[in-house]
């Protein structure tokens, strides 16, 4: 049998979920024995295989185009899609920016900021992704399972990754329920 | 009373008067003593006619003949060539076109238009609604005298309840029932409602009534206290209505200065004052319950029911809440018996509908017909067909709480139980007739938005479900909807119906319900193909 | 009764009964948002929906009441799928985000729900109004987009209160909770009993000071009793790590019922005062710190020779628990036979009740219970607004369905406002009462408008309210002897309910607390201050006195003026007992614990007593015995 393909990343998010999925400690050997990890943001390959991958991992919410062709790259690509963390389930901290305009966001970053002098610019290079409203995972693609938490637990993410590489969904309820 | 050779009315509905009605009618009276007629031709005031395109309008029997828009300058004239000459003034004549409501009645009489049958409507802009005179050499107060003194408060209750009278708010409910409810409890202190709060879009039929007849309200209101035990009414008008109130304020005043409300009417023991009761603008007052709890000096917001309010209702005492159109019915059905009710309409729904006609078609307006005649008859009979270039695709009945009927049922009979099955429903009688130009996603957005404005904000599924169904909505019109959107809102609509805490929660996501049932294609056009085929929606693709 | 099914059990609930409370009597949990036991059915969240067989369409339990042989549905599918809907649509509404809420894990009780209903996201998405958030209260955070409109705050300020502050402006979606007609938070109406902050499910109302310090999971909760006044409101401390984080209501506190006011809730914690805490002794004119053994020496040297009638003068405050003024009384009154032992409010509220209940050998005041159910209050010279503010929660919700509300008073009285405002322009009290009973027997009352300065008219219809009034109270405040009998007449059958000054003021006056204080050729003095403060007044009186111990938990004008000072606990730290106004004897617990050179107030005393070699008895319920008391004692 062959094991499982693994691959993960991270759009508008503080990449605290896979910090918290780092401290699954030494069960992330165990993991690895059960699943074939592939791209990851830690990893060097950068984007999951194009025959595909069974699983799909993504990290923060949907704020710009970039993030959208990524979403839409692992739908493509994955069998199954986790939106992991509260940022992908539910647009999260980044989603606060969603109660302004992208304009006054962007200002506040760029041209407000208490460490920026008079030059403060937003940035506009044709070639950088557009920003838009930050928006969930479902909001952009359909998703299989979801994974909250601020960040998820890391024996919820155990128990998440080793259902999944045995080929299991699993079922997020109970204890391993919180959003934040 | 006198008898006139000519009757002249003056159109007195706020347009009207806006416009000058009052100097045009002071005048006329100048005029018509200068040329020493006024022995001869009565004058008096005349609620909406129907049409708001040449006011003041001045109505001339028995010729009825229709000028206007008549200036205080033309009133001279008018009288010299028309009462005193006995010529039709052509030159001030109201154009003929685009005939409305009020004229094509007038119509009717001279036999133009097929039977069109006025029961709630026998007065309207044929007596002068400020007089009390008038009104009872109508045959007014007529009905009240006979329940009171040939009826007991079961009788009339019989009477209704063999009339198979039912509620004209929307519902349907039979009102010889809710009577009966009503009148069963025990309570020393009950209460009449009139439920004047008219508020569905495009829908006048009520104030027609109150400005036209509202006497006929008084009195059937009267009856209504006397059948179930109550001693105390209060009129709910919407606050919009201010002619209306004015009217009704000055046509209790009268009643009571003739004896006919007050301490022991007509010489029996029962007792009966009202008093009317201004809205401040929210169409959830409609709802009886929140239209109670406004009464009361609260913010209005419908109840939880049980308890309803013919056990709990205004201050906690039994009341009874009856529709304007509903009320009107009444004081016919007792002069004539419940037989002669039944001659009109269906054996479901016997007597006739008001309804407001509007959209693309010849003849816009309020037609009162019997129960049971179909949509395609409306639009083809009363309404003079479709406009040249247009054809018929759907009609919203009702306001915004009612149905959208596409083509395919127009042959269903108009009448509660006809309707009942088909899954559509007959709402307040409005009538809006949308032709191909009319896209339907645009139409449902509309209804949408209002829903969401007007909704009280009590009920999870009416206050949140509103605004999701309108976002999802304008994501649509705007070319950026999803499939998975028409999913979502068919689950909005059907846990609209399954949640909301009143009628307005309730019948919001019918619109969306009908929307996707009759027209489903047209809005996946919108998704699909970033079309919209009628080329209403602005389709920007711009996102939010 | 009737007999309903509910998911398949049969049970027989009262008539009337909701379908909600018939699930929660047989042990069925259906979950819910805008209900709260304490307040009336609201219906709005719709989360208690239930399939109720032969109903067009789902009803809510809560407002839905029992029908003779009703078939109740409460977890079938499409009730689950409805809940997660209702869910849905409030977490699609406003900023439900709960990373960033100060009641996330735990203290939601939106959040609990979804966690009940096994939901890991919303399928709808939020449109991003933002309201404003209202922080101008000095205790609390108005954040209406954390509220999820359930009016339970809205429902509590006017069913509870009777305040009618809070209410909701504009419609639908855009409806949000506004203070009056829209004023912020911290300008309107609002009385700051803060029991809309305890019903808020959500972090809607936040308290300022406690948010973000501790979760309810993460807090210890003491039953106490509030020292504030004498309406004696049992309440909760909450406190983490030794440190106060909030007080809360007890729902089931026999006398408030769930209510507290501003001092209960707020004020009290939020002084600050410096501690002291290690005993103090006068030596070469300043105050050193000492051992509790030396401290008392000290006194016990001063104190020991001076007994008999004037030898030592002995002050206790009435916020001190029973215990304390119980050991205090029979220290100095018994044991040294002094002639002046009294409480620092001198018997001013308590002295004429407790005098006329020992003339007529039976207690005569009512119940505050009785305030509930009044359906007329005639206050007379009392103010309950400013102290004993939840008595006046107890009629005030009352007024708008019917109950009236008499003020006479001649000093501006908050409740004028609110009801029938007499004012006396001239007169005594006397005469005032001489009025109000003509009133009442309906006699000529001309001449009682030129005695009193109030029209004839409206004495006139002050008495015919108390005529006809089925439940009348009336309420007094400061009245003197001989008034307080013609006060008792004027009354007749109704109620009447004097207010007190602080929490121990009825056990004081029990023990005969209640002289005005005088020196007279005292040589010593010793104030049990506890955690009072002491009056100007006081502090002017005791200037020169040859000889000052005090025991007190904070440093005041007094303590430097001191000789010796002992540290005691203040009322968060000691256990201990309270009499409030009508009679309830009530505990408090200890919710804090203090170094152990911080004594309670009754161990002070006792330890005092053991080196005066007085033997005192710990039965305090004895003690409050010797006297007729002027309501009868519960508890």
């Amino acid at each position: 049998m062959t094991k499982p393909k693994i691959s993960s990343d991270w759009l508008a998010g503080c990449a605290g979920c896979h910090m918290s999925l780092l401290d699954i400690d030494e069960r992330i050997v165990e993991i690895a024995e059960l699943a074939d990890l592939r791209s990851t943001p830690v990893t060097d390959l950068k984007e999951p295989d194009e025959s595909g991958v069974d699983v799909g991992i993504l990290e923060g919410g949907v704020n710009n185009t970039a993030n959208e062709e990524v979403a839409h790259k692992f739908r493509k690509r994955c069998k199954l899609l986790v939106a992991f963390g509260d940022c992908a389930v539910f647009g999260g901290v980044p989603a606060m920016r969603n109660m302004f305009t992208l304009e006054e966001a962007l200002r506040r970053a760029y041209v407000e900021t208490e460490s920026t002098d008079e030059n403060g610019k937003i940035p506009d290079d044709p070639e950088l992704a557009q920003m838009t409203r930050v928006r969930a995972l479902n909001e952009v693609v359909p998703v299989d399972i979801h994974v909250p938490g601020c960040p998820p637990d890391p024996d919820v993410i155990y128990y998440v990754l080793s259902e999944l590489a045995q080929g299991r969904i699993p079922e997020i309820k109970g204890d391993k329920l919180h959003w934040h | 009373m006198k008898a006139y050779r000519s009757m002249v009315l003056v159109s007195n509905d706020p347009g009207s008067i806006q416009a000058g009605a009052q100097d045009v009618l002071t005048t006329l009276q100048q005029e018509i003593k200068a040329f020493g007629l006024e022995d001869e031709i009565s004058v008096s005031t005349v609620s909406d006619v129907g049409r708001h395109d040449a006011v003041p309008m001045v109505v001339v029997y028995p010729e009825a003949v229709i000028y206007g828009p008549v200036t205080k300058q033309d009133v001279h004239y008018l009288v010299e060539e028309h009462l005193y000459k006995g010529r039709i003034a052509s030159a001030l004549q109201a154009p003929a076109r685009e005939l409305s409501g009020r004229i094509a009645w007038l119509q009717n009489r001279k036999g133009t238009l097929p039977a069109e049958q006025r029961i709630v409507l026998e007065r309207a802009g044929l007596i002068d609604p400020d007089s009390l005179d008038d009104y009872l050499l109508h045959d007014g107060f007529v009905a009240l005298g006979k329940a009171l003194t040939e009826m007991t408060p079961a009788d009339v209750i019989a009477e209704l309840e063999k009339s198979g009278l039912r509620g004209r708010g929307g519902a349907g409910f039979p009102t010889g029932t809710k009577w009966k409810f009503v009148s069963r409890t025990n309570s020393p202190k009950k209460y009449v409602v009139c439920n004047a709060d008219e508020s569905e879009p495009g829908t006048f039929k009520d104030r027609l009534i109150l400005e036209g007849d509202p006497f006929s309200i008084v009195e059937a209101m009267a009856i209504a206290a006397y059948a179930v035990g109550a001693d105390e009414g209060i009129i709910y008008v919407r606050g919009e209505y201010t002619l209306a109130q004015e009217r009704l304020k000055s046509a209790i005043q009268q009643a009571r200065n003739y004896g006919l409300l007050g301490d022991h009417l007509f010489g029996t023991d029962f007792s009966f004052n009202m008093s009317v009761h201004a809205g401040a603008g929210a169409y959830i007052c409609g709802e009886e319950t929140a239209l109670i709890e406004s009464i009361e000096g609260k913010r209005g917001e419908p109840r939880a029911r049980p308890p309803y309010p013919t056990t709990h209702g205004l201050w906690g005492k039994p009341t009874l809440v009856n529709n304007v159109e509903t009320l009107a019915n009444v004081p016919p059905i007792l002069r004539h018996g419940a037989a002669w009710y039944r001659k009109f309409g269906t054996p479901s729904s016997p007597g006739t509908k008001v309804y407001t006609i509007m959209g693309n078609v010849n003849l816009t307006g309020l037609i009162e017909v019997p129960m049971g005649i179909t949509l395609r008859e409306v639009v083809s009979i009363y309404a003079k067909g479709m406009k040249p270039g247009s054809t018929f695709k759907l009609a919203q009945t009702g306001g915004s709480s009612g149905s959208i009927i596409p083509a395919s049922l127009q042959d269903t009979p108009m009448d509660f139980d006809s309707f009942a099955k088909t899954g559509v429903s007959l709402g307040s009688g409005a009538l809006l007739i949308c032709d191909e130009e009319t896209c339907v996603v645009d139409l449902a957005k509309v209804l949408l938005n209002f829903f969401r404005k007007e909704s009280c904000g009590k009920c999870n599924p009416c206050r949140i479900g509103n605004q999701r169904a309108y976002e999802i909505l304008t994501n649509i019109s705007e070319g950026i909807g999803s499939l998975k959107d028409l999913d979502d809102l068919n689950m909005l609509s059907e846990y609209l119906y399954q949640l909301s805490n009143c009628g307005l929660g309730q019948t919001a996501g019918t619109p969306l319900r009908d929307t996707l049932q009759y027209f489903r294609a047209e809005v996946e056009a919108h998704i699909r193909l970033k079309v919209c085929p009628a080329g209403v929606c602005p389709m920007s693709g711009k996102k939010h | 009764m009737t007999t309903v099914t509910i998911d398949g059990k049969q049970i027989e609930v009262p008539e009337g009964t909701t379908v909600l409370r018939a699930a929660q009597m047989a042990g069925i949990s259906i979950p819910t948002l805008c209900d709260h036991p304490e307040l009336t059915p609201y219906g709005g969240c719709r989360l208690c929906l239930v399939e109720v067989e032969g109903a067009r369409t789902m009803q809510p339990s809560c407002t839905l009441p029992v029908s003779p042989n009703m078939v109740v549905h409460t977890d079938t599918q499409k009730v689950r799928d409805a809940r997660k809907f209702v869910l849905t649509l409030i977490f699609s509404e406003r900023n439900h985000f709960c990373m960033y809420c100060q009641v996330s894990g735990g203290d939601c009780e939106l959040q609990n729900a979804a966690y009940r209903e096994g939901m890991t996201h919303w399928p709808l998405q939020p449109n991003w109004q933002p309201f404003a958030v209202d922080a101008s209260h000095p205790y609390f955070v108005l954040d209406n987009n954390r509220c999820i409109l359930c009016r339970r705050c809205v429902r509590a300020c006017s069913e509870l209160v009777g305040n009618h502050t809070l209410g909701f402006e504009e419609r639908g979606a855009r409806s949000f909770l506004v203070a009056d007609l829209g004023v912020p938070m911290g300008e309107s109406t609002c009385v700051a009993c803060g029991t809309c902050l305890q019903v808020c499910p959500t972090g809607a109302l936040i308290d300022r000071q406690s948010a973000y310090r501790g979760k309810e999971t993460q807090v210890e909760t003491t039953a106490s009793v509030c020292a504030g006044c004498s309406v004696g409101c049992a309440m909760n401390v909450l406190t983490r790590d030794n440190h106060l984080v909030r007080i809360e209501s007890n729902w089931e506190g026999p006398v408030n019922g769930g209510l507290l006011c501003e001092i209960g809730r707020f004020a009290q914690q939020m002084e600050e005062h410096e501690r002291i805490s290690t005993p103090l002794v006068r030596k070469n004119g300043s105050l050193k710190a000492a051992t509790w053994q030396e401290a008392l020496d000290v006194i016990a040297s001063r104190v020991r020779p001076l007994s008999g009638a004037n030898g030592v003068a002995a002050l206790a405050s009435t916020r001190l628990p029973v215990e304390a003024l119980s050991a205090f009384k029979q220290i100095f009154a018994d044991g040294l036979e002094s002639d002046m032992v009294t409480s620092l409010e001198e018997g001013a509220s308590t002295a004429a009740a407790f005098k006329l209940a020992n003339e007529m050998g039976r207690p005569f005041e009512g119940k505050l219970g009785d305030l509930a159910n009044a359906d007329l209050v005639l206050v007379f010279d009392a103010d309950v607004t400013k102290l004993h503010e939840v008595a006046s929660f107890f009629f005030k919700r009352n007024l708008q369905a019917g109950t009236n509300l008499v003020v006479v008073d001649r000093n501006e009285n908050e409740l004028d406002r609110l009801g029938i405002p007499v004012k006396a322009l001239r007169g005594s009290q006397a005469e005032m009462l001489e009025a109000l009973t003509a009133a009442k027997s309906g006699q000529p009352l001309d001449i009682h408008e030129v005695k009193t300065g109030v029209p004839a008219g409206k004495l006139a219809l002050v008495g015919e309210l108390l005529r006809d009034a089925q439940n009348p109270v009336i309420v007094y405040g400061n009245v003197d002897g001989a008034d307080l009998k013609s006060l008792l007449a004027l009354a007749g059958t109704a109620k009447v309910l004097g207010v007190k000054g602080a929490a121990n003021s009825f056990a004081g006056a029990l023990l005969g607390l209640e002289k005005p204080f005088q020196l007279n050729g005292h040589q010593a003095v010793f104030v049990a201050l506890g955690d009072d403060e002491p009056s100007q007044r006081l502090v002017k009186k005791l200037t020169g006195a040859p000889f000052l111990a005090v025991q007190a938990s904070y440093a005041s004008q007094l303590t430097a003026q001191a000789d010796v000072v002992l540290p005691v606990q203040n009322w968060a730290e000691q256990d201990g007992h309270y009499v409030n106004l009508d009679g309830h004897i009530q505990a408090a617990h200890k919710a804090i614990t203090v170094p152990e050179d911080v004594r309670s107030n009754a161990a002070a005393l006792e330890d005092l007593a053991a080196c005066l070699g007085i033997t005192i008895s710990g039965n305090w319920r004895e003690q409050l015995c010797q006297r007729v008391s002027a309501a009868a004692l519960e508890g």
